[in-house]
């Protein structure tokens, strides 16, 4: 099993995150804090060129260059254990940090970019970061933390049915590490959510499809786009799923935002609310909704769950 | 139906080559391993809802069909990964079709890219990426205004929820921005913005 840190830790700022769901990073804040996670912000990490580099519009030096520039902020500041809030970040900064480290042209290319623009303190070399031990996804770093977060008192959720949505870009771009669970079959969000005491449907069909985002196709190509996002919806439906749970800003939007558009498309109504792993662990907590965990930039309303909230308070379960 | 996948005698291999050899793929990518199983065709969400067939495109390759950068249905790709995650011999369609699609935009088919020209131009100025505005309306007119008030109160939002500002300090979107210019990015967005101007231009005339 690999090693998964609790300290030196750079939370990974996402553009995503930032702009539809802030909640994920506040919710995520509010569990490192009170899991004794030691972690920094940076605000001049930049976006990661994810979106962009699935967009066809950013090639894969450039997105190289830019998180040559990240890691050397982390690498400046102490805090080299980058946890990332978005599952494309997590497989961009990987695949960055792979060609950082084993090609030597690519390297030179962009030791020499920041040389020539008076950035050498920037400078790359072989072995600063590693992909495997440096490069995780902040849910992982929650995974960790398991049984610590079975000890914190909780609101008892069990009458919701939990599924999950593991996001493809952490589960199926770097198949050969160590996926929790495994690659065909991810069980991160699960373990996570059982420390809670809900039932979770551990596969249904279609668990492994993509939320038909698809980068491009969202926006050029809606049908498509929608086609296989109902797919996966009416699956859970099927299932009787009342919180899908999600690791992965791109995938929550392509769900909570498009799934009203769908039930008209397809006249019918999923009783199927969407929540970020951390977004959900933080309300069993007791955290605030809206000034914890962000409800207010959902667009499918979360009126059920929050009134449960309402009525208890957290206890050990 | 006639499958060549045995490249013995096989003279040209400059398509597969280069796939090979793209920075985007894998260092181990299995191209030209390919057993033409269809597993990838199984778990493809884009063969399910659409005239694309990955099996189809690591088939067209292996064949050394270069027809196949100019064949807009490699646009359908949704870069999902799942083809890529599940064959058997290490090959990924995924990184195959990103890497023709850059060949298609060297070969100056601009049309499926230029509409994401505004991520770019917002990454260089803020240090996000951003929708760009065509899209964002669209968003807005099918979600409806909810998702725009959102979006105006964002930055309260932010505050409520204690969170720092969304855009980068001035120095660093500098920073980035020569950084940028200098692997060819800027390039490449300009020659975009030509090819949008261009457009507007005949569509005018027309
Ligand atoms: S992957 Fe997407 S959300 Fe994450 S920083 Fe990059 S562009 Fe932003
Ligand atoms: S499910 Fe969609 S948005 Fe999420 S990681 Fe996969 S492709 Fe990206
Ligand atoms: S899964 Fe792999 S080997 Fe099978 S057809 Fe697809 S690319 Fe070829
Ligand atoms: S990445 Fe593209 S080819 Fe591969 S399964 Fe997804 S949609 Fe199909």
């Amino acid at each position: 099993m690999k090693k998964i840190p609790d300290k030196d830790i750079l939370i990974f700022k996402s553009c995503l995150v930032s702009g539809e769901y802030p909640g994920v990073e506040s919710s995520t804040k509010y569990l490192f804090d009170k899991l004794g996670v030691e972690y920094v912000l940076d605000e001049r990490q930049s976006c990661c060129t994810g979106l962009g580099y699935y967009f066809d519009l950013f090639d894969q030096f450039s997105t190289t260059a830019l998180a040559a520039r990240n890691f050397a902020i982390a690498r400046e500041i102490e805090h080299k254990n980058i946890a990332t809030l978005c599952a494309t970040c997590y497989a961009i900064l990987k695949k960055a940090c792979n060609i950082l480290n084993e090609n030597d042209t690519v390297r030179n290319r962009i030791n020499q970019i920041f040389k020539d623009s008076k950035m050498d303190h920037m400078e790359y070399s072989p072995g600063d970061f590693d992909s495997h031990s440096n490069i995780f996804h902040a849910a992982e770093i929650l995974w960790n933390k398991t049984a610590e977060i079975k000890e914190i008192p909780k609101i008892d959720l069990s009458n919701f049915k939990i599924a999950s949505h593991h996001a493809c870009h952490y589960c199926k771009v770097h198949y050969k590490e160590e996926t929790i669970g495994n690659m065909r079959n991810p069980m991160i969000i699960e373990e996570l959510a059982k420390t809670c005491g809900v039932e979770t449907v551990d596969w249904y069909d279609h668990k492994r499809t993509t939320c038909g985002a698809g980068f491009r196709q969202r926006f050029a190509n809606l049908d498509l786009s929608l086609s296989v996002t109902a797919d996966k919806l009416l699956s859970l439906q099927e299932n009787d799923v009342d919180i899908l749970l999600h690791m992965c800003p791109n995938c929550q939007m392509q769900f909570d935002r498009y799934q009203p558009v769908i039930e008209k498309k397809l006249n019918t109504k999923f009783d199927l609310v969407h929540l970020n792993i951390a977004q959900f662990l933080a309300l069993a907590m007791g955290a605030d909704p809206y000034k914890v965990v962000g409800v207010q930039t959902h667009t499918v309303p979360l009126d059920n769950i929050l009134e449960r909230i309402n009525q208890a308070s957290p206890v050990v379960i | 139906m006639e499958i060549k996948t045995l490249k013995i005698g096989k003279k040209n291999n400059k398509l597969t080559e280069s796939i090979i050899h793209d920075l985007r793929a894998s260092e181990d990518i299995g191209v030209n391993k390919c057993i033409q199983c269809g597993m990838c065709t199984s778990v493809c969400p884009a063969s399910r809802h659409s005239d694309y067939d990955s099996r189809e495109i690591a088939k067209r390759v292996l064949e050394e069909d270069e027809s196949v950068i100019c064949d807009d249905i490699i646009w359908n790709c949704f870069s999902c990964y799942s083809c890529h995650s599940i064959c058997p011999v290490g090959n990924s369609v995924a990184e195959i079709v990103q890497i023709l699609r850059q060949k298609a935009i060297a070969q100056g088919k601009l049309e499926q890219v230029v509409t994401f020209l505004a991520f770019g131009e917002s990454l260089m100025e803020l240090g996000i990426g951003s929708i760009p505005l065509e899209y964002f309306n669209i968003l807005i007119e099918i979600i409806g205004d909810e998702y725009l008030d959102i979006k105006i109160n964002l930055d309260d939002i932010r505050e409520e929820l204690g969170l720092g500002k969304l855009t980068l300090p001035d120095d660093d979107t500098r920073d980035i921005k020569i950084i940028l210019e200098k692997t060819g990015f800027t390039n490449r967005l300009e020659k975009l913005r030509a090819y949008k101007e261009s457009n507007k231009n005949s569509k005018h005339k027309g």
